[in-house]
């Protein structure tokens, strides 16, 4: 618990912690903002705030002109079916561990999440080679395979640390009553594993959703995401600011919305389950 | 005793496909980089082996050496600086403040943003014509200076900058989770004897929270191996060199200079840097946690 404080000092930190909560956002507010704006307005010195006339302008722009479709369609499409076929992998994976551990187990899951802290540009050569062998270079199904290598570790844990919970008795009471594997999988863990499962797929949606090294360097317009679409636009004399605005705000908007309703998932899922 | 054999198959079996996939992609690309790194390809493999000529040629390099230190500089004040600010933001919101949780919420959005959309947003704030810095000079501090970005001494500072925004809310988020669950007990024992606040969180709480503050590094870890997202997308590793990463140094030499042997010599120095250096930590870490029985 937190130690008691004064009703005085309580409003002091409230109002700070808000203080400093408002300069963490503000880019976002920012950026918000100078998507409704024109391209004069969005430059202009000194910048308004709201007195501005809001317009829908540069996100119909962007619609009309930069396909933006094709890469939010590639987006959803990357981040769901690199997500699917992690599960495929990674939920039986971390059942066995969770359920039968071994005396590696622990060192098993160690060893997986510190590959997550390789560079990756040290398995990039080989995997570039491999693409371009196999005609797979700007392909989705060639990107989905790569994003669901690089999060594979993390799904496998954080399933891990979520069937941890699951209290081990209760299976043996399924096995005891004779259910076979395959129905203690489906009704006895499948239920309770489920919350855990759904805020491990956020939080691999989130992070195939963000992915841009691979993305970058593997695509170039058939299956490139927002990530590749948004960087297209940063070229230091671009100045096309609100429209940059407009396509980060597309990009951002699902995580941003889906985070809000799903507050708790989102911080266990990004502290790897590390808060409950 | 013939059941708990079978199980134990069972679990064998169902982890068979999950190893193949983690040896063949993982332990075979990375032999696969270190093997290259031996020949003399340029625009494609060759099997002509050159010995350790790539790797002499990276280490007489300027802009590999500049880049390497520009990775430690980021890192360092990027890991120490994310735990500081975190772990005082977290003792702020500990202190039962009003609307925590859209509050946490909010200090955790620029962390489920990409690097890239963070980078162009930073970009953007030191601009120099339009930023931050115009402002305030136009409201009256002519003399202040944020144009990190396009500053060759500050170009590495900006990276830190805007790492620090999206990484914060994170350590925040592990941190504030540790302060809740700190012992009342502790609190009222340090009234009784006089304690300043300050000494109890410094001397106290934080080695209590040690296990926490070691998931929060490795996260942390993790963002700088990937800090090349951010490279691209805010200074793109100028002006000049002075912001270039490891990363981009291997990627430029992959796809713009064409020199496969250089690229992967330099890839195989990241992977046994980085290697080296965590690794043998992570796993003393978590033996120690392992034998005073604690939970992450």
């Amino acid at each position: 618990m937190a130690r008691k404080v004064t009703t005085g000092r309580k409003i002091g930190t409230t109002i700070f912690a808000w203080f400093v909560g408002l300069v963490i956002f503000f880019p976002i507010l920012w950026t918000f903002l100078t998507s409704f704006k024109t391209e004069l307005q969005a430059i202009s010195i000194p910048p308004v705030f709201v007195g501005f006339d809001w317009t829908l302008e540069n996100y119909r722009t962007i619609q009309t002109q930069s396909n933006y479709f094709h890469f939010m369609a590639n987006s959803i499409y990357l981040s769901l079916g690199s997500t699917a076929l992690g599960l495929i992998f990674a939920i039986p994976a971390a059942w066995a561990m969770a359920f039968s551990p071994t005396r590696r187990t622990k060192d098993v899951l160690l060893w997986m999440l510190s590959t997550k802290m390789l560079p990756a540009v040290g398995v990039l050569i080989p995997i570039y080679l491999l693409f371009v062998r196999f005609g797979l270079l700007d392909s989705r199904l060639g990107l989905i395979v790569v994003l669901f290598l690089i999060n594979l570790p993390i799904l496998v844990w954080m399933l891990y640390t979520y069937f941890k919970e699951i209290p081990g008795e209760i299976l043996e009471a399924a096995r005891m009553d004779g259910a076979s594997l395959s129905k203690e999988i489906t009704q006895v863990l499948a239920p309770m594993a489920v919350p855990g499962i759904a805020s491990t797929v956020l939080l691999n949606v989130i992070l195939s959703w963000n992915e841009a090294f691979w993305t970058l360097n593997l695509t170039t317009s058939n299956a490139a995401p927002l990530t590749a679409f948004i960087a297209s636009f940063s070229s230091p004399q671009g100045n096309f600011y609100a429209k940059l605005s407009a396509a980060s705000m597309l990009a951002i908007a699902p995580i941003l919305i889906v985070g809000w309703f799903s507050q708790k998932q989102l911080v266990r899922g990004l502290t790897f389950g590390a808060v409950k | 005793m013939a059941a708990q054999r079978k199980r134990l198959n069972t679990a064998t079996l169902v982890l068979l496909p999950f190893w193949a996939v983690v040896l063949a992609a993982y332990v075979g690309t990375m032999l696969w980089t270190v093997q290259i790194s031996f020949t003399a390809s340029k625009l494609l493999p060759v099997d002509e082996y050159v010995g350790f000529a790539q790797y002499e040629r990276l280490f007489g390099s300027t802009r590999w050496s500049v880049s390497m230190q520009n990775a430690v500089i980021f890192g360092v004040l990027f890991i120490g600086g994310a735990l500081v600010l975190g772990f005082l933001l977290a003792v702020v919101l500990d202190q039962r403040v009003r609307f925590e949780n859209t509050l946490r919420t909010v200090f955790l959005y620029p962390y489920a943003m990409s690097f890239i959309v963070t980078g162009l947003i930073w970009q953007w704030l030191m601009n120099p014509g339009l930023g931050i810095q115009k402002a305030v000079r136009d409201w009256g501090f002519t003399s202040f200076d944020f144009a990190w970005a396009v500053d060759r001494d500050m170009a590495i500072y900006a990276l830190v900058l805007a790492g620090l925004w999206q990484a914060s809310g994170l350590v925040m988020a592990l941190m504030l989770a540790g302060l809740r669950g700190v012992d009342e007990e502790i609190w009222k024992a340090s009234r009784i004897d006089g304690i300043p606040a300050w000494r109890v969180y410094l001397f106290v709480i934080v080695p209590m929270l040690r296990p926490l503050i070691v998931t929060a590094v490795v996260l942390l870890a993790i963002s700088v191996v990937k800090a090349f997202d951010l490279v691209v997308a805010l200074t793109n590793g100028g002006p000049g060199i002075s912001s270039d990463m490891p990363a981009k140094f291997v990627m430029d030499n992959l796809f713009t200079r064409q020199n496969i042997g250089l690229a992967t010599a330099a890839a195989t120095v990241m992977l046994i840097t980085v290697a080296a250096v965590l690794v043998p930590w992570i796993y003393t870490e978590y033996f120690r946690k392992a034998r005073v029985g604690g939970t992450a």
